[in-house]
């Protein structure tokens, strides 16, 4: 059966990409909400206020790009680093991107805020073993 | 004494050289006042003596019979043209000089007019300018107008090979390749007619040639010298071979980095929209199904595969240009590496019923990741274009080449390649097979090539149409 958590959150410069992942995400009933941020700032943004007020859904799971005009995803994470621990716990990063570089694969390994690393598209079946690995307790 | 005599005594005594008058037996008639000064003689001293006595002894042999010689067929000449002349003081101390000989008509007979320059200190700029051209770190050699070479340094020897004594008196042309030497001549004319310092054929490749034939790139200055004489071409010649290696290279070296930061980017982006493509045709099948007859059904499944054949050809394009870039060359068992290979290939193998015959391998410096995939594309083509009722049969084997390189082949049994292909399989997207529907992507071998060439070697194959195909490749040995 599959899991569910209450927000996952996108960011992806690609419109075309998080159209697809909301779908299979939304599709697979994986989360109540999906937030689409479409740059590493806009992303930052978000979070940041949130941490304040609260107002608004509060992501258990992010997928991030690494390729992104001005910040990309590796930006991002140093920027992220610099959220309240407590706050960032709370949140699950996993990498989600076309690049097969084998660099940027070591990369993620090395960088212990990133909990997984994926080729898109995200599929059901990313999604489950995701859902399982780090929602299941 | 006469007027006219008065008259040459006053022009020999104004005059700066030393002027001595010596009658045919060889003794001095005469000696200006610069006579006594050069030699450290009192006038009286020397009237009525032997010239000799201005002459080191070892020369006193054979003087006699050179003034003989003159006084035979008297004209004004320098004295020893082509020797060195010395002369001796009073205090027996030796000087280098310059001696000028005019006959002259008197009422005592024919005498010689004897005019004598001290050249110590054009000797010893000489000697300096010498010293200064042979520490050059340069070849630098001075050559006159008629192109022969008067003084070469021991960067001269060592880098065109000869000896000086080879060189000297030599024409220039010697050093000159013969494509060049012709119209070298007119060119140290032109040089000479409007001499100035430069570089030597500006926008021309020079080469110059040893004495054993081999060419060589140089890089030649020249610089005209105003001599007393004439003026003469000092050459300073820079091998620069090891300079125009090392630029292409570079040069080399930099357009394969863009080369390979085209294509990675190029086939990464180009990931982006097919995969694109695909997602939205999963949209479509899985969303829209009820709206899609059979046959817009049928076209989209054509779409989809075209797609993931395009994904295939792209990804595979960018495993090529990543080959071999954290390459870290280690020493490796290649006996370990092919076993670890047939091992990977073990299903295949035995669904095929191949055999393997594995000789001994040597143990060579690569890049393991590369050397594995070099062997896994060569077994696996051997198997993947076996004959249809043959069961593969592949050997592999090394032997040291004539270079002292290992040469290694992989023979097959299988179904041959026509020799007009032997070029092509190696190019990258070259499938010759496309018919038969065989899995692979037409990269195999260009893979094989690059890692083959990383590793300073080549590779080529040996086959017959029919009869089974050899692919050799060699590794150069450290």
């Amino acid at each position: 059966m599959s899991m569910k958590v209450h927000c996952i959150m996108l960011v992806d410069d690609n419109k075309d990409d998080n159209f697809f992942h909301k779908r299979v995400i939304t599709k697979n009933e994986a989360a109540d909400v999906v937030v689409i941020k479409e740059s590493g700032e806009e992303a930052l943004e978000y979070l940041r206020k949130n941490q304040e007020d609260s107002l608004h859904p509060h992501p258990d799971l992010i997928f991030l790009d690494i390729n992104m005009p001005k910040m990309n995803g590796w930006e991002f994470i140093e920027e992220y680093k610099k959220l309240d621990k407590e706050f960032q716990s709370k949140m699950v990063v996993v990498m989600l991107t076309t690049s097969e570089n084998p660099d940027d694969r070591i990369f993620a390994k090395k960088e212990d805020i990133i909990a997984d690393f994926r080729t898109k598209p995200l599929t059901k079946e990313m999604l489950d073993e995701i859902l399982t690995q780090f929602y299941s307790l | 004494m006469k007027h006219s005599e008065l008259t040459f005594q006053a022009i020999v005594e104004a005059t700066p050289n030393a002027i001595i008058l010596v009658n045919k037996e060889g003794r001095i008639a005469y000696a200006n006042h610069q006579t006594e000064k050069l030699f450290g003689f009192n006038r009286i001293e020397l009237i009525s003596k032997k010239v000799e006595m201005l002459i080191p002894g070892r020369y006193h042999e054979h003087h006699p019979s050179f003034r003989s010689q003159f006084f035979a067929a008297p004209e004004t000449r320098a004295m020893g043209s082509g020797r060195e002349l010395f002369a001796m003081r009073k205090d027996k101390s030796e000087f280098p000089v310059e001696i000028g000989l005019n006959p002259l008509v008197t009422v005592e007979g024919t005498m010689v007019l004897v005019s004598i320059i001290d050249i110590t200190a054009r000797k010893k700029a000489e000697e300096q300018f010498r010293l200064v051209v042979e520490s050059a770190p340069n070849a630098m050699i001075l050559a006159n107008k008629n192109g022969v070479i008067t003084l070469i340094n021991a960067q001269t020897e060592k880098l065109f090979g000869y000896q000086r004594k080879e060189l000297i008196g030599k024409k220039l042309e010697i050093l000159i390749p013969k494509n060049f030497s012709e119209n070298h001549p007119h060119l140290r004319e032109s040089f000479f007619k409007t001499p100035s310092v430069r570089a030597m054929g500006v926008g021309r490749e020079l080469y110059a040639i040893r004495k054993d034939g081999t060419q060589f790139r140089v890089e030649i200055g020249l610089n005209p010298i105003e001599t007393d004489e004439e003026t003469v071409v000092l050459a300073s010649i820079i091998d620069i071979t090891e300079r125009k290696k090392h630029e292409v290279m570079l040069a080399l070296e930099l357009k394969n980095k863009e080369l390979e930061q085209f294509n990675y980017i190029a086939s990464h982006d180009l990931q982006e929209p097919l995969r694109t493509v695909s997602n939205y045709i999963q949209i479509l099948e899985e969303d829209f199904s009820g709206l899609l007859n059979n046959e817009a059904k049928s076209h989209l499944q054509t779409i989809s595969r075209a797609t993931l054949r395009m994904r295939m050809l792209v990804r595979t394009l960018l495993e090529f240009s990543r080959l071999g870039q954290n390459k870290k060359m280690v020493s490796l068992d290649c006996n370990k590496i092919v076993k670890d290979v047939v091992a990977d290939l073990n299903s295949l193998i035995n669904a095929t019923q191949t055999t393997i015959l594995i000789e001994e391998l040597p143990i060579i410096q690569g890049s393991e990741i590369e050397i594995m995939q070099l062997f896994l594309n060569l077994i696996n083509n051997a198997i993947k274009f076996r004959k249809k009722d043959t069961s593969p049969e592949i050997r592999i084997a090394c032997n040291k080449n004539s270079n002292g390189h290992f040469e290694f082949y992989v023979t097959d049994n299988g179904t041959g390649i026509d020799s007009k292909y032997f070029n092509r399989i190696f190019q990258i997207f070259q499938q010759l097979d496309a018919g038969q529907q065989i899995e692979g992507y037409g990269i195999g071998l260009a893979n094989c090539k690059k890692i083959v060439e990383m590793h300073g070697g080549k590779i080529w194959v040996e086959s017959e149409l029919g009869k089974g195909s050899t692919f050799k490749f060699t590794i150069e040995t450290v």
